[in-house]
């Protein structure tokens, strides 16, 4: 819903009417997930999508019946496996979405929330009594996308927190990702002269501190990544420390495998147990052969994705 | 000579780049003197003479061909009793990737790709390394058909797994061979286990740079010959080359040609048993 919010506001800034069609759950794959939306104005314009362009037509419709007049409604788009081919959905999954009026002041509203970063969650009514109700409600550590009872929460949650150490030039490129994966960029460093925003532009912020400082005094949470890429005992080894006092879903550390063992032995003769160091990806990145500093970012990328899936976060 | 290599990295055309990093007297070239060495085995700049071209556009060839740099030694292929020591970096351009199809994916993978400096055209294009079909079912199978007749060493199809099974049986009917279909990597993209779009173009350019890196050459080396006066290994591009008897000869420089022309067989059949 994200992708369209800038659309609804300004349609509700222009005091047009609009209706919403929101993917509130899919069976077997699909091409977008729930809480993906397609919305059309009285004008007849669209902005969003719901699964990628097989079934756009049909929800159009449904979508301009709810602008006449139309209650809103649960609609259900389930392809038979044989039948993929002549209908097009590309997977032969189900969607089903629902219809529903626009609401100008949540949207507005919603998006303020938003550009704040303040978590929050949109709770639609898509079946019961209060068919058709939306509201925001507070986002209290829930983090799930998906239908309670009569409910389909979209939870809002703040960016995702990524801190990347070292300011070097893989630390440009694992920013550059790791913007594209949603996350907000922090890149530390203690050397004024090489952690400045003119070398890292894609960072959302640079900060000169001493690394294991910054971390012990910034939030963490499941979701967050840490890129150690410090290559320096100096500063990794008290960072490393704090951060699996942490509950970071990912923590890299760069290093070639001898590196990573020296900095395991002075790791353990800190207290550092075997299981807490299980919890380090060292040398960072899945082994797909990198080289440059972006093929590096992209085997990052990778592993955090690929360590996503075993302990799923909702982004 | 700075300048060229600047044009041929901006006009996206591969070349190696030869520096002279290290000299033993006598020789004629002095330690920072360099030169650009382009596909056709062409040399401009200086790194010594006949001495060491020949070697350094062997190499650079070579260079070009594995993507490695590597440090070359003029030892013993020269008159003179000085070793130059040259290091060729091949400057290859950044891989093209084309992305089929106009789709949320498609726009997300193009995204990803432009942020790790990979080069990306939106329509199949000839001169791409990869190509990623991502139509969301409206015309893969002829996208996909157009991309394995074609030279791209990676074809990729974002789809279910069901669906790419589907799409592959498909393709088989249709008369497409086995060994193309042997290319199609179908889904595309390591198996993450990705759900967002974003998570599935990361497992895709994983893939990708997984794939360039293995890959074997897919040209063959470019071809060489031994220089039948001196002994030099000499690549056939750019050498001063002679036809006898059918056959081509090749030389490293223009002193071994002259003395071959004058007396071909002195160094043709010394080595009868």
């Amino acid at each position: 819903m994200k992708d369209v919010l800038d659309t609804l506001e300004r349609w509700a800034g222009d005091g047009l009417r609009f209706a919403t069609a929101t993917v509130v759950k899919t069976e077997r794959s699909a091409p977008r997930e729930p809480g993906a939306m397609l919305a059309v104005s009285e004008r007849g314009e669209v902005a969003g999508s719901v699964t990628g362009g097989c079934v756009e037509p049909a929800v159009y419709e449904e979508a301009r019946a709810v602008l006449a007049g139309g209650p809103p409604r649960l609609v259900s788009y389930g392809i038979a496996d044989e039948d993929a081919f002549e209908v097009g959905l590309p997977c032969g999954g189900t969607v089903h979405i629902f219809l529903a009026a626009g609401e100008p002041d949540l949207v507005r509203e919603l998006a303020s929330h938003l550009r704040e970063e303040q978590p929050v969650a949109l709770a639609m009514e898509i079946s019961g009594p209060e068919i058709g109700k939306q509201e925001l409600v507070a986002l209290d550590g829930h983090f799930e996308t998906g239908i309670e009872g009569d409910t389909f929460f979209l939870p809002f949650a703040p960016r995702p927190e990524m801190y990347v150490f070292g300011a070097v030039d893989h630390a440009a490129a694992v920013a550059r990702v790791g913007k594209f994966l949603g996350y907000r960029v922090t890149i530390c460093d203690a050397r004024a002269r090489f952690a400045t925003p003119e070398r890292f532009p894609e960072a959302d912020e640079v900060v000169v501190e001493w690394p294991d400082e910054f971390l012990r005094r910034s939030p963490v949470d499941e979701r967050t990544a840490i890129c150690v890429l410090t290559h320096d005992h100096k500063f990794d080894v008290p960072l490393l420390k704090v951060a699996l006092e942490t509950p970071a879903g990912y923590i890299g550390a760069m290093g070639a495998r001898r590196t990573t063992e020296s900095r395991n032995e002075r790791l353990r003769a800190e207290g550092v147990t075997d299981e807490q160091l299980a919890r380090i990806h060292a040398p960072i990145g899945l082994r797909i052969g990198s080289r440059t500093p972006e093929e590096v970012a992209v085997a990052v990328a990778a592993e955090i994705v690929a360590t996503r899936r075993q302990a799923p976060v909702p982004a | 000579m700075l300048i060229r290599a600047g044009e041929l990295a901006s006009a996206g055309t591969p070349f190696a780049l030869a520096t002279v990093v290290n000299v033993r007297r006598p020789a004629s070239a002095r330690r920072g003197d360099r030169a650009v060495v382009t596909v056709d085995g062409a040399v401009y700049g200086w790194v010594g003479g006949s001495c060491s071209e020949p070697t350094v556009v062997r190499e650079a060839l070579a260079a070009l061909g594995d993507g490695e740099s590597r440090l070359v030694s003029t030892e013993g292929s020269c008159a003179s009793e000085g070793e130059v020591e040259i290091l060729v970096e091949p400057q290859l351009p950044a891989p093209m990737l084309a992305i089929v199809g106009e789709s949320p994916a498609a726009d997300t993978l193009a995204r990803l790709a432009t942020a790790i400096d990979w080069r990306v055209s939106r329509d199949l294009d000839e001169s791409a390394d990869a190509v990623v079909v991502a139509t969301m079912g409206r015309g893969d199978e002829q996208a996909l058909e157009r991309a394995l007749a074609g030279p791209a060493g990676y074809v990729g199809l974002v789809a279910s797994r069901r669906r790419a099974e589907a799409v592959a049986a498909s393709l088989r009917s249709a008369g497409v061979s086995d060994d193309a279909l042997a290319r199609l990597k179908s889904p595309a993209g390591l198996d993450l286990g990705p759900i967002r779009q974003e998570e599935v173009a990361v497992a895709i350019l994983a893939e990708l740079v997984a794939w360039r890196h293995s890959r074997a050459p897919s040209e063959l080396p470019p071809p060489e010959a031994v220089d039948p006066v001196c002994g030099m290994t000499v690549s056939l591009a750019g050498a001063e080359t002679v036809v006898y008897h059918g056959t081509t000869y090749a030389f490293c420089c223009d002193g071994c040609r002259a003395r071959f022309e004058a007396e071909p067989s002195r160094y043709l059949f010394v080595e009868a048993p």
